[in-house]
């Protein structure tokens, strides 16, 4: 019988060692094909969220809403304290929303007197988080709306004030967001007044970094920073936060979107501006005459 | 006798499956969204070595690399490497299974802490030679202290719970297998 096993063992074991081996080299071939074809792997992964996550819904919603049921719970020992501080934030805010609404007056005079049109492209579809990253180190969330709500890569989410991050990763019913937070993310900013460019970078920290500012001296803690829009798909313009100085003296951003509370965000639609691609007529000697034609053919229809 | 054996198999195959799916759900829960001061231990790591170092036939090695592929694709990792370091992680475990049943418990922490830090650095040394851009290496290191101290209490908690525990000399065959 022990013999049996014996000499079972001795084939069971190189087989085991085989197998054991193959699926280590399978496991390291994913890896490796990942790291080569990033995108392409990325879409399988997003496929696969696609594919549990979503089974999983009767169970996220109701823990995650329970949960914040006995987190409102605890908050209501410290009641009285949070209506002391409310009481003296609506009072800020009455003043500011009177300078608001005379802004806004003056805005949309100022808007009618030059004939702006504002891109009416810019709406937004409203998803629900259905779960975050799952990893302290990744800051990410997964919305409950995808390639079918019309969801593409790149555009901006935001919670109504600021923004929170930016689409990486479409399923069919799901979208990834990764968080301004995020060690990957890299979002182009302006800082108010100054205008001056630099690209947030997250850092696993609340505070996200800016980076490759041209000059730091232009840059006052309290600046209000706002994406600039790039690779024509995201939006310029969106409220990120306001800037702070860190411990360390680096320029960080305080953001606006409350991170504490991310139950619905709006993705924002927009659609990629049209590329300009043609060389400036002008400067091209053999196009030169034709244009000139146009351009007095124009100016006797003016 | 052996279909007994084979059903109990299956069902702490079952109860692992189960209790993975239950820890990964609950750390993609939204409760908490945003950077953590401190990252909270590895559980799924710890619980798949504590129970590989008690019962490894319940614990087939293709059901973890399922389980931590899986894992790979949720949370955002580069999807196999971190998996393939837990398989090879829980061979080498399972490799001194045997040797390890009469050792006292210190020395098979010791041991499990050493897998972990290897694990550690060989998947940070892959992704920076790689050029991978990854989180900040002391989160990894107080994360991996965090699943180092939490595996005395998995362990534990095995024990108290499912029952887990080092196989006695009256539960494996001559040859020192499970039976």
């Amino acid at each position: 019988m022990a013999r049996d096993r014996g000499n079972s063992d001795a084939y069971v074991r190189p087989i085991r060692r085989i197998l054991i081996g193959g699926l280590v080299l399978f496991l390291l071939a994913i890896f490796l094909i990942w790291r080569i074809d990033s995108p392409r792997v990325e879409r399988f992964r997003a496929q696969i969220v696609d594919r549990i996550v979503p089974s999983f819904d009767w169970a996220l919603i109701p823990v995650t809403k329970a949960a914040g049921m006995i987190e409102d719970f605890q908050s209501y020992s410290r009641i009285y304290e949070q209506n002391q501080e409310l009481r003296r934030e609506l009072q800020q805010m009455k003043a500011w929303k009177e300078a608001a609404l005379q802004l806004e007056q003056k805005n949309a005079k100022l808007l009618d007197l030059n004939n702006v049109r504002l891109d009416p492209k810019l709406t937004y579809v409203t998803g629900v988080v259905l779960a975050d990253s799952g990893s302290p180190f990744r800051q990410s969330v997964l919305l409950n709306i995808g390639s079918r709500d019309g969801i593409v890569d790149g555009w901006a989410a935001t919670d109504g004030l600021g923004l929170v991050g930016r689409i990486s990763g479409v399923g069919r019913s799901t979208a990834r967001v990764i968080l301004l937070s995020d060690a990957n993310s890299r979002i182009p900013v302006a800082i108010q007044p100054s205008g001056q460019r630099a690209l947030l970078a997250g850092d696993n920290s609340s505070l996200p970094l800016i980076e490759f500012l041209e000059s730091p001296e232009l840059v006052r803690p309290g600046d209000r920073v706002v994406s600039s829009g790039d690779g024509g798909v995201f939006p310029a313009g969106i409220l990120v936060g306001q800037v702070a100085q860190g411990a360390d003296r680096r320029l960080r951003v305080r953001l606006s979107a409350d991170y504490e509370r991310l139950d619905f965000l709006r993705v924002l639609r927009s659609m990629p501006k049209p590329p300009l691609n043609d060389p400036g007529g002008l400067v091209l000697p053999n196009g030169a005459a034709a244009i000139l034609e146009g351009a007095e053919t124009e100016a006797a229809d003016g | 006798m052996a279909e007994g054996l084979t059903a109990s198999r299956w069902i702490y195959g079952l109860a692992y499956l189960a209790l993975t799916s239950v820890l990964i759900l609950w750390s993609i829960l939204p409760i908490q969204i945003g950077p953590r001061g401190y990252p909270g231990p590895d559980l799924l790591l710890a619980i798949t070595f504590a129970w590989v170092l008690r019962r490894p036939q319940y614990v087939p090695t293709p059901l973890i690399a399922l389980v931590f592929l899986i894992t790979d694709m949720l949370f955002m990792r580069p999807p196999g490497l971190w998996s393939a370091l837990v398989v090879l992680g829980v061979e080498f475990l399972r490799a001194r299974e045997a040797s390890s049943r009469e050792l006292p418990f210190p020395v098979e922490w010791a041991m499990v802490s050493g897998v972990m830090i290897a694990m550690l650095i060989a998947d940070r040394l892959i992704q920076t030679v790689l050029m991978i851009s990854q989180a900040g290496f002391g989160l990894a290191i107080l994360q991996l202290i965090a699943t180092i101290l939490a595996y005395p209490l998995i362990v534990l908690l095995s024990r108290l719970v499912f029952g887990i525990e080092k196989m006695t000399p009256g539960e494996t065959d001559i040859m020192g297998r499970p039976r």
